[in-house]
């Protein structure tokens, strides 16, 4: 009995791990099926998720601006201390302030050259004691040549070897308009009677680099390669004379107004970068603490604190926005819409934008023109408080946001609040590429029938999938794309803008119409090659949104707008004039910039020669080719 | 379905045509190499590690020339042998000239590839010739170290030369092509294995017939006794140039100890720079045994088809060695072309496809996050060289799949090929 008890129980035990690898011939029965209804769940109800992803992608979209989404904003750097120090610019600042001005006036009206000019800037500059120096630059680019001169000085720290370095700049041309030609006088102003009164106070562990630039974002440009050691095509400059370190932040002052009512606060960089979060939120508290100024966004006042400059939008019943909440979506949406047009063409929102592509944090404290009651006193005091709490910085600034959406002056949403908006887009684009990529594949049996519906008997015979042709037509348009941007980029193109982009259109236009004379395939096991032209489409389509979201969101986001519906909804048709319809709609989606937007190309090209801003060749190279894909998707034959 | 040897094309027109598109594509490759883009990746850690960067090479013959040991510092960390032959044989002193020498490289490396498969196919020419070498040339995991002048590329031609030798059945070359990669780079010894049984058997495909090896593997003990001979020679010989032993701690040694945490498209680093360093030694271990161990369970199942077998523990390589290059999973991904007759069987080939896609996008945007604006930090460059990992994997799993579900063939109606 003892003998025989225990062989029973490791016999079970064996018996039990002998059939744990095994796997019996139902389960697999099971697992296939179980499979299959997934499989089958999922394929029948894919226009029902596609169709959910679009509508929640498209709400967030219109949610971001909701005054609940978001969260305040917090200084998340301890060593910066905002707003903690007692500030010395005083009156005879002001007044030193309001000599220059004078001058810098009575230069403006006389018309005097840059180089003349540089040179009164200099001299100036150097009564001071500080070494100044100015350089001379040349652009030649599709436009012609711009030059100018830019006058630089540093004030080298008292308390250190001056291995990094602040920047406070100020443009000769104020963003007014864009760069109309508004002469940012008092901005000029203010950096020259900084630069005497910063000389006097022994404070600063950083070199502090005064840079009045030529032009309205040119100057910087050329004085930022050449501070960097970088090479351009189309850029002369003169190697600088004066160096200091590394730049951490940097200021720039934008102030060309009688006085100002309020300091609004611009940040968004080239190519869809965006300063570190920190600098702002310390502009922001320094603005309203030290120098008692309201801080606002861009030049967006808030309906709540300035309820008299508000409009009521002449759509809205009035009952509806008086509700606080529609007020605040309103303006809050306002800001959005100005940060996506800055952001989403890559040109950034003034000579801040610049500092970024070297890694330097900048911001533009831009005052409101207005008759009161703010002028060079709050303004001094405002960049005297933050560049000390931008001395006291150990590391460069890394500390808090990167990547945000900023409602308002001290409200923003953090990445993972808005970038699923433009994601779930893309999903769904990638979905339906699948989709068609499987429905390509098979082909069912009784095709021919003229039932209609089929049969539930009917049975699927996979077919072949070929994408050598898709591919070479893929490759083709977009190198079609590539020459499309050498033409529109040439100067010869840029003078005769007018006469040449409409037969530009017609060109490019009438070229893919060689999709019509693609023949269909004959055989029935062979996919036809709209679809699996559709499924390359929009998988690179949605690949592209993806990626573009951590790079630029808002041009992520106008192309999820954009691109979405249109390509998903790209099919074949029979009838020839059906076919022609759709593509031109789709070629009217791909190349209605060159009809109607002509003065964007200009600026997007003088943007990408200039200032490297790559919105140009990716229009022409990757936005074009995608939606003129689209088009041929239509012309193919069914 | 090419489980026969197609029968030799006798026409001249298709190989004349080779010839001319080969020629084609080394010409687009040399201009390329030839152009400014390529300094573009002078500093760039995707397609250069610390192992193969050429900066680090040009610093170890600046310092050989000059009689300093250029193993007693801690940046130079290649073989004494391409130090010998950059030194005396080659020079690369212009850097013209050193991309021509890396794109010639490649064009042998192609080259190479169109003749291992000839010889799978049993053909001296075939229509595929044009398609194996483009796949080779105008890969971009591949030209891209090459451009960057990454010696990673001289790994790969050096392996493709061995299993070509060992495709032609040329015993003291193959063997001897293997101790000189395994000098260059420690962790191709997993490939000696595969690389002998293709020697004892042949390179055609038995995929569709799977069957017990014939050849009896006592012929391997010879053949491991050669391989040990001609590395322990070849050692010598580096002792020799060095001048000491301390180049073994310096090149192997870093292959095991992980000294250089620069990041790289690798799994390694990442884990090692978050690692508490009494764990160290530990999962050093772990890691570098791992690598192992795949060796053996893939050479037994695909025991009848050496040269996949190969070409699966390449793309393992490609994911897991401690310092790779874009180039070790391009090298696995280039030679998919040697294998048409698992393509139809594959399960996901457009999802590995999308992840590379993805990849190949997200590794220099969040390199370029990270390290040049500074916007980001290493978790993003990590999460990208993820992406690229599960794409490499998707790619190995789908190439084990469509390699062994071409010995079913077709199903027939109502059936259905599962996994146990």
């Amino acid at each position: 009995m003892e003998q025989e008890r225990p062989p029973s129980k490791w016999k079970n035990i064996l018996d039990k791990l002998r059939n744990l690898g095994q796997i019996s011939p139902d389960k697999t029965r099971r697992t296939i099926l179980r499979r299959r209804y997934y499989v089958a769940l999922i394929s029948r109800r894919l226009t029902l998720i596609e169709i959910i992803l679009f509508l929640i992608g498209y709400l967030w979209l219109l949610v971001l601006p909701l005054p609940r989404l978001g969260q305040r904003t917090y200084m998340d750097e301890n060593a910066l201390q905002p707003a903690q120090v007692n500030t010395y610019w005083n009156w005879d600042d002001v007044h030193a302030a309001d000599n220059y001005l004078d001058h810098v006036e009575r230069l403006r009206d006389n018309n005097i050259t840059s180089a003349k000019r540089a040179e009164w800037l200099q001299t100036e500059l150097g009564k001071h004691g500080i070494s100044a120096s100015t350089q001379n630059y040349t652009f030649s680019t599709s436009f012609g040549i711009v030059n100018g001169t830019n006058t630089y000085a540093i004030l080298a720290s008292p308390r250190h070897s001056g291995t990094e370095a602040i920047v406070i700049s100020a443009s000769w041309i104020s963003r007014i308009g864009e760069g109309n030609g508004t002469v940012n006088v008092r901005g000029v102003s203010t950096v020259l009677a900084l630069a005497g009164f910063l000389k006097r106070y022994s404070h600063w562990g950083k070199d502090i680099v005064f840079v009045l630039s030529d032009g309205y974002l040119e100057g910087m440009q050329a004085w930022l390669s050449s501070y960097h050691g970088t090479s351009q095509s189309g850029l002369k400059v003169d190697p600088l004379e004066l160096t200091s370190g590394v730049i951490w932040t940097a200021l720039n002052i934008d102030y060309s107004g009688h006085s100002f009512s309020h300091l609004g606060i611009f940040f968004e960089a080239l190519n869809g970068r965006l300063p570190n979060q920190d600098l702002m939120n310390s502009a922001d508290t320094i603005a309203r603490y030290t120098a008692g100024v309201p801080v606002i966004l861009y030049d967006h006042l808030d309906p709540e604190e300035e309820p008299a400059a508000y409009e009521a939008p002449w759509w809205l019943p009035k009952a509806i926005h008086d509700i606080k909440e529609v007020r605040s979506y309103l303006y809050q949406a306002k800001n959005v819409a100005r940060h996506i047009g800055y952001q989403y063409n890559g040109r950034g929102s003034g000579v801040h934008g610049l500092f970024r592509q070297f890694r330097i944090d900048a911001i533009t404290l831009y005052g409101i023109p207005a008759m009161g009651p703010h002028g060079f006193h709050a303004i001094g005091r405002t960049v005297e408080s933050t560049l000390r709490t931008m001395n006291n910085l150990l590391e460069r600034l890394h500390a808090s946001f990167f990547f945000y959406l900023q409602t308002g002056p001290r409200q923003f949403l953090k990445i993972g609040l808005y970038l699923p908006s433009a994601i779930l887009i893309s999903v769904a684009l990638m979905f339906r590429g699948l989709g068609t990529w499987v429905n390509a594949g098979w082909i069912s049996a009784n095709h021919n029938s003229k039932d209609g519906a089929l049969s539930k008997e009917s049975t699927w015979r996979s077919r072949k999938r070929p994408i050598t042709g898709t591919l070479s037509v893929m490759i083709a348009m977009h190198a079609f794309g590539a020459a499309l941007f050498a033409l529109v980029s040439s100067s010869w193109f840029i003078s005769n803008i007018e006469t040449l982009a409409p037969i530009a259109f017609l060109t490019a236009f009438v070229l893919p119409l060689f999709a019509l004379v693609i023949p269909s395939t004959k055989s029935e096991d062979v996919a036809p090659m709209h679809m699996i032209l559709k499924t390359a489409n929009l998988c690179l389509t949605s690949t592209v949104i993806s990626i573009i979201t951590l790079m630029n969101f808002s041009l992520a986001a106008v192309l999820a707008v954009v691109l979405g519906i249109p390509l998903v909804i790209s099919s074949p048709s029979s009838k020839m004039s059906v076919r022609i319809a759709k593509y031109s709609a789709y070629a009217l989606l791909a190349l209605g910039w060159l009809l109607f937007a002509q003065q964007e190309i200009v600026k997007s090209v003088w943007s990408w020669q200039v200032l490297l801003v790559w919105f140009a060749p990716f229009v022409c190279i990757v936005y074009v080719p995608l939606v003129l894909q689209a088009g041929i998707v239509c012309l193919l034959q069914p | 379905m090419s489980s026969k040897p197609q029968p030799p094309s006798s026409s001249p027109p298709p190989n004349n045509n080779f010839a001319v598109a080969f020629c084609a594509l080394a010409a687009a490759r040399t201009w390329l190499s030839l152009t400014g883009f390529s300094s573009l990746l002078d500093h760039n850690q995707l397609v250069s590690s610390p192992l193969t960067a050429f900066s680090n090479l040009k610093e170890g013959i600046f310092l050989f020339n000059h009689d300093i040991d250029p193993y007693s510092g801690g940046s130079f960390r290649q073989s004494p042998l391409l130090l010998s032959l950059f030194t005396t044989i080659l020079p690369s002193s212009s850097k013209p000239l050193a991309s021509l020498l890396w794109t010639l490289n490649d064009v042998v490396g192609a080259y190479t590839l169109v003749q291992i498969w000839r010889s799978r196919q049993n053909v001296t020419s075939s229509r595929r010739d044009t398609l194996v070498a483009a796949a080779y040339l105008l890969n971009p995991y591949l030209f891209l170290p090459s451009l960057a002048l990454s010696t990673s590329s001289f790994e790969n031609t050096l392996m493709l030369s061995a299993i070509l030798f060992a495709c032609k059945r040329k015993p003291s070359q193959t063997v001897f092509t293997l101790s000189v990669l395994v000098q260059l780079s420690l962790t191709s010894i997993i490939m000696v294995l595969p690389a002998m049984l293709l020697l004892i058997t042949d390179p055609h495909s038995h995929l569709a017939s799977p069957q017990p090896i014939q050849t009896s593997l006592r012929k391997l003990w010879p053949l491991f006794g050669e391989f040990s001979l001609y590395t322990i020679v070849l050692i010598l010989i580096s002792t020799v140039i060095a001048g000491s032993w301390t180049w073994i701690p310096q090149t192997w040694g870093a292959t095991l100890m992980l000294p250089d945490l620069t990041p790289n498209t690798g799994m390694w680093w990442y884990f090692f720079t978050e690692m508490f360093d009494h764990f160290r030694p530990f999962f050093l271990m772990v890691f570098s045994v791992h690598l192992l161990i795949y060796v053996a369970p893939v050479c037994l199942k695909f025991q009848y088809d050496p040269l996949y077998a190969a070409y699966i523990l390449l793309g393992i390589l490609g994911i897991f060695k401690p310092y790779p290059t874009l180039s070790d999973p391009g090298l696995f991904v280039s030679m998919i072309a040697l294998f048409p007759e698992t393509y139809q069987y594959m399960r996901h080939p457009i999802v590995t496809l999308l992840l590379h896609l993805h990849a190949a996008l997200l590794m220099p945007l969040f390199y370029d996050l990270w390290v040049v604006q500074g916007a980001g930090n290493a978790n993003f460059f990590y999460a990208s060289t993820l992406v690229f990992a599960c794409a490499n994997g998707a790619a190995i799993v789908d190439a084990l799949w469509s390699g062994l579900r071409v010995a079913i063939g077709e199903t027939p109606e109502g059936y259905v090929v599962v996994q146990e």
